[in-house]
């Protein structure tokens, strides 16, 4: 696995054990749909949240919230629908990020959660 | 849950009922839609409704929010629409119910506040037709609201203010109405008795400021033509209560009302320059909007150099001129401004400028004064009720004249001779839907303007030596009628019609 591959990895299981802390539960983990992967999909009061985690090791060569582009929230919002149409959700959703900088030995430096990102 | 909240829409001096629906759908991703023909202020309007209400402190909801903008099919525009679809979130997450019989209109700043917005009068009429109780406007707007009788109209300062409010927690004070219409007129450049000299051009500008009437002034260059334009907001009469209305909701339509102003009380004095474009001086655009005419409407338009403008626009002017107003018709959308001004123009005779002076002698040869004075159509002239030739003034005369100034007549003893005038014509046409002797149709001249025997001899003759016009004609009964009504005399006299005929001189006639 390369290496950028492995640091997503450690990631989304950081984000995953984040959101449980929270009081989030854990429904889906990369979950596939027609347009990509959705990281993870949990749920807290009757709301269901997808997630998309970005990780960096550092911040030298930008911000995991700069890979964020348009065409990626286009891809998560489509995701996001075809999941709910798929399941037949009938209540609340919502886009969440979560944002990651490890150090250069995999430990945490920085973890922010962005709530309902596309709106 | 589906909230509704009226307000309007203002198609030029239309107004029509807007119903806001906002909707916050139970299910579904986060989302903010407006939809129902917005230009693109309206569509911008979700970035301010959102700001602003998290700045006041209030979550705005994760949810999916649709606003429609009802009835559909009518394009909305402007900014106005922001107050009432904040008022539409805030009453589904704040759990109020939106008073009834309420209009809403605003634009919202980020901080919450609300800007002074365009429209505002022509909300407050349409709230006092259709029985609307309640006018929640921007407080800079207010006072515009509040000139019509009868309305609560509450000034908001900001969300945070409504929203106490309309919870019922501290109650907005409503603005009383105002009687604003007060004896004021435009402050003038010049008072009249600064003018020295030009006699005559006074009293035909006070024959013209006390009829309403068109008039061109023809003269050299420094002889003083424009100082006269400029003092003639010193003695016009002010508007009275049905011509400010009119004359406000213009300006209301056009976002010409300043920050905190009411009603327009003062005749307007409009000077466009001669570069205006046509749709700038008519009006017209897309979305058609007043032009300069219109803006002038009860008031004078100055048009400096008149023979400078082009010839488009001047003939663009002849039937508002005739008619008083005039319907813009584009494909989407069709607007009658009205434009009842009266006209004042001050040309040069020739290129040169010289020709008719006492002392210099004109350089132009004949082809050159004839192209120079076709500028102006005859179509034009003939519309235009005194023509008057300013000589220039003697300047050996002058320190005298200097001296004797303050033996001159004010604009203030002028004013009191119009507005004098102006009441007797209000008296007579207090059964028509005229305001003064230029507005006069024929049948008003048949009916007011009777003509002793002796005094139609003399205008037919004058008729058929200076070959007027059918129009013309009717023209100079008018301005007799003004010149008898500044004499206080109720028939027209030969001494009237003989100062009427001497403004048809024919200083810049070409045809």
């Amino acid at each position: 696995m390369s290496q950028h591959n492995e640091v997503g990895k450690i990631g989304e299981s950081l984000a995953k054990e984040f959101l449980e802390k929270q009081g989030y539960k854990i429904i889906e983990q990369n979950y596939k749909t027609k347009y990509a992967e959705i990281d993870l999909v949990a749920s807290k009061n009757r709301e269901l949240v997808f997630v998309e985690v970005r990780t960096k090791i550092g911040e030298n060569f930008g911000t995991p919230e700069d890979t964020i582009n348009k065409q990626k929230l286009w891809k998560v919002l489509q995701n996001a629908k075809s999941y709910l149409a798929f399941k037949n959700w009938q209540e609340h959703a919502r886009i969440d990020a979560i944002c990651i900088v490890l150090n250069p030995n995999y430990t945490v430096s920085r973890l922010t959660h962005y709530e309902n990102i596309i709106s | 849950m589906l909230i509704k909240v009226p307000s309007v829409a203002n198609l030029g001096l239309e107004t029509i009922k807007v119903d806001v629906e906002v909707n916050l759908a139970s299910r579904g991703l986060p989302g903010f839609e407006i939809v129902g023909l917005a230009d693109k202020a309206v569509a911008e309007s979700k970035e301010r409704v959102r700001t602003a209400i998290l700045s006041c402190g209030i979550d705005f909801p994760a949810k999916k929010i649709t606003v429609n903008l009802a009835p559909a099919d009518v394009p909305k525009e402007g900014s106005l629409y922001d107050l009432p679809i904040a008022v539409g979130i805030l009453s589904s997450i704040l759990e109020f119910s939106v008073p009834e019989k309420s209009l809403f209109l605003g634009e919202l700043s980020f901080d919450g506040g609300l800007r002074h917005t365009k429209g505002a009068f022509l909300m407050a009429l349409f709230a006092k037709e259709f029985g609307f109780e309640n006018l929640f406007v921007p407080k800079d707007s207010a006072n515009e609201a509040a000139a019509i009788k009868g309305l609560k109209v509450l000034p908001v300062g900001n969300l945070t203010e409504l929203t106490h409010h309309l919870l019922k927690r501290k109650i907005i004070e409503p603005v009383a109405y105002k009687e604003t219409l007060g004896n004021i007129s435009l402050p003038a450049e010049f008072d009249m008795k600064e003018v020295l000299g030009q006699e005559q051009a006074k009293r035909a500008i006070e024959i013209a400021a006390a009829g309403g009437h068109n008039i061109i002034m023809v003269g050299s260059p420094g002889s003083g033509k424009t100082m006269l334009a400029c003092a003639l907001p010193g003695i016009l009469p002010p508007l009275n209560e049905a011509e400010s209305l009119e004359v406000t909701k213009i300006y209301s339509a056009s976002g010409g009302i300043p920050p905190g102003g009411s009603l327009v009380t003062q005749r307007q004095f409009r000077a466009p320059h001669h570069t205006a474009s046509l749709p700038g001086l008519i009006g017209g655009g897309s979305k058609p909007q007043p032009g300069e005419i219109s803006l002038a409407h009860r008031g004078v338009l100055f048009l400096d150099e008149f023979n400078e403008f082009p010839r488009q626009i001047m003939e663009a002017m002849r039937q508002p001129l005739e008619d008083g107003h005039l319907t813009i018709s584009r494909s989407k959308q069709r607007v009658t401004y009205p434009a009842d001004f009266m006209l004042v123009a001050s040309a040069n005779p020739c290129p040169c400028g010289y020709l008719n002076h006492p002392k210099k002698n004109c350089t132009c040869n004949q082809n050159q004064i004839n192209k120079y004075q076709k500028k102006v159509s005859g179509p034009i002239l003939d519309r235009i009720d005194l023509h008057i030739a300013i000589m220039p003034v003697d300047t050996t005369e002058f320190s005298d004249n200097q001296k004797n100034s303050e033996f001159l007549e004010s604009s203030e003893a002028i004013k009191q001779r119009v507005i004098l005038a102006r009441q007797k014509q209000s008296e007579r046409f207090k059964t028509e839907f005229i305001h003064s002797n230029s507005q006069m149709k024929n049948t008003h001249i048949k009916k007011y303007c009777k003509l002793a025997k002796d005094v139609e001899v003399i205008l037919r003759q004058a008729a058929i030596k200076f070959q007027l016009s059918a129009r013309s004609y009717m023209k100079m009964i008018k301005v007799a009628r003004t010149i008898a009504d500044l004499d206080s005399a109720e028939e027209i006299a030969i001494s009237h019609m003989a100062e009427a005929l001497q403004y048809r001189s024919k200083t810049y006639e070409s045809a």
